[in-house]
């Protein structure tokens, strides 16, 4: 068995008290903060609830892109050599988050501990927007898009050697990254883990143009300015498609240029053809729309600077309960259709 | 086709991988390296009773 006394990731896992968590009920959702829609997720931390690195983290591909049993074992060795510096004294504590509880978010409690129901994960993470939206306080952009792809800016890790770079192109490369580097710096955070690098680069503010990545390479620490393209951040949101209201019940695949040509449509903009209409949009008499439709417009908005498709436009502009008008080509011929949008209902 | 074919490799190696790190987590038919505490409360006791450090995992239940 993988967790066996002889084997490598049996030796380092008898250096620590493990202990897994499946409810978040009694858990400091501040201090364990992480992008709710990762199935898998880890911390190593001492007994003053240290954090020293963090193991997980996904891309929009999958949940498991980054889950390596060789990236693992590297994670325990570093967890124990930081546990020793700690020891020693040489590795400082830094501030604690105010805490959080799950009790302390209403729209949360009310879903969960309040019907006597278990604080799941990604509950954690969708009723965090909704109280969100009720305080007025979510940013749909920031909230959304936390987990931004490396491959963006052009990096691909060496998945199973940890934050080691298989190759740099794009952005990276023109700020002097190169295959073999290992990262071990964002904005002078320090990061061990795939997990590490991407809460740090998730925290980066949407509007920064910059940041500073330490490589290291042939024993030395080099630290590379990088320009951050220009939507650095944006990923597909289609796992996490539940994380915000509204809901539109239909998801439609973006036209290509030719296409939104041959139709008259303007050539930037969100024209995109519906794939799939939800049989609840029946149910809640929520919109019309078949498949085949073409959506070009919503309320007279033909173009979106993030959204490729109508409804990303509606999701992240428009709050859940509003009916909108959407402007729609069928068989040639324009149609104003009415949507009603909703909030989701959470049910399982 | 051939594009399918790899799609479908990538995903069952991506499965095998969720599997295997799955497994980690899991008892041991036999002798097992770990024991996993399920309160943190706990952890952190033991961890200040052995001085060891804490791998905390979660794992939305499914």
């Amino acid at each position: 068995m993988l967790t066996e006394a002889a084997t490598r990731r049996g030796r380092l896992l008898q250096q620590y008290v493990t202990a897994r968590i499946t409810r978040l009920d009694r858990v400091n959702l501040a201090l364990f903060d992480y992008d709710r829609y990762n199935t898998l997720y880890f911390f190593i931390l001492n007994a003053d609830e240290q954090i020293y690195l963090r193991y997980g983290g996904r891309d929009e591909k999958s949940a498991t892109s980054y889950l390596n049993l060789e990236s693992l074992e590297l994670a325990l060795e570093k967890g124990l050599e930081l546990h020793q510096l700690r020891r020693q004294g040489k590795l400082p504590a830094p501030p604690q988050p105010e805490p959080l509880y799950a009790r302390d978010i209403p729209a949360l409690y009310e879903r969960t501990i309040g019907r006597g129901r278990c604080v799941e994960c990604h509950l954690v993470g969708d009723l965090l927007n909704v109280q969100r939206e009720r305080d007025g306080t979510l940013d749909k952009l920031r909230h959304l898009y936390r987990a931004p792809e490396l491959s963006r800016i052009g990096i691909e890790l060496d998945i199973p050697r940890g934050l080691r770079v298989a190759s740099a192109t794009g952005a990276v490369a023109e700020a002097g990254m190169r295959a073999g580097d290992v990262i071990r710096e964002l904005n002078s955070a320090a990061v061990w883990t795939f997990g590490d690098f991407q809460w740090e680069y998730g925290s980066v503010p949407l509007e920064a143009r910059a940041v500073e990545i330490a490589v290291e390479r042939a024993g030395e620490l080099r630290r590379l300015q990088l320009r951050l393209p220009p939507k650095w951040w944006l990923t597909d949101l289609t796992y996490r498609n539940l994380s915000v209201d509204p809901r539109v019940y239909f998801a439609s695949d973006p036209l290509a240029a030719g296409e939104k040509a041959d139709l008259g449509l303007p050539e930037v903009g969100f024209a995109s053809r519906v794939r799939m209409v939800d049989s609840l949009s029946d149910l809640l008499g929520s919109h019309e729309l078949q498949v085949g439709d073409i959506v070009y417009g919503v309320d007279g908005v033909t173009a979106d600077e993030v959204a490729d498709t109508p409804e990303l436009h509606i999701k992240l502009r428009k709050q859940a309960g509003e009916t909108v008008t959407l402007q729609v080509l069928r068989a040639g011929e324009r149609l104003e259709l009415p949507l009603k949008t909703s909030r989701m209902s959470f049910r399982k | 086709m051939a594009r399918t074919l790899h799609s479908l490799a990538a995903q069952a190696a991506r499965s095998l991988v969720y599997a295997a790190v799955l497994a980690l987590a899991q008892p041991a038919a036999g002798e097992s390296a770990v024991t996993w505490l399920e309160s943190y409360e706990d952890a952190l006791e033991e961890a200040r009773r052995t001085g060891k450090p804490i791998f905390l995992e979660f794992r939305c239940a499914p």
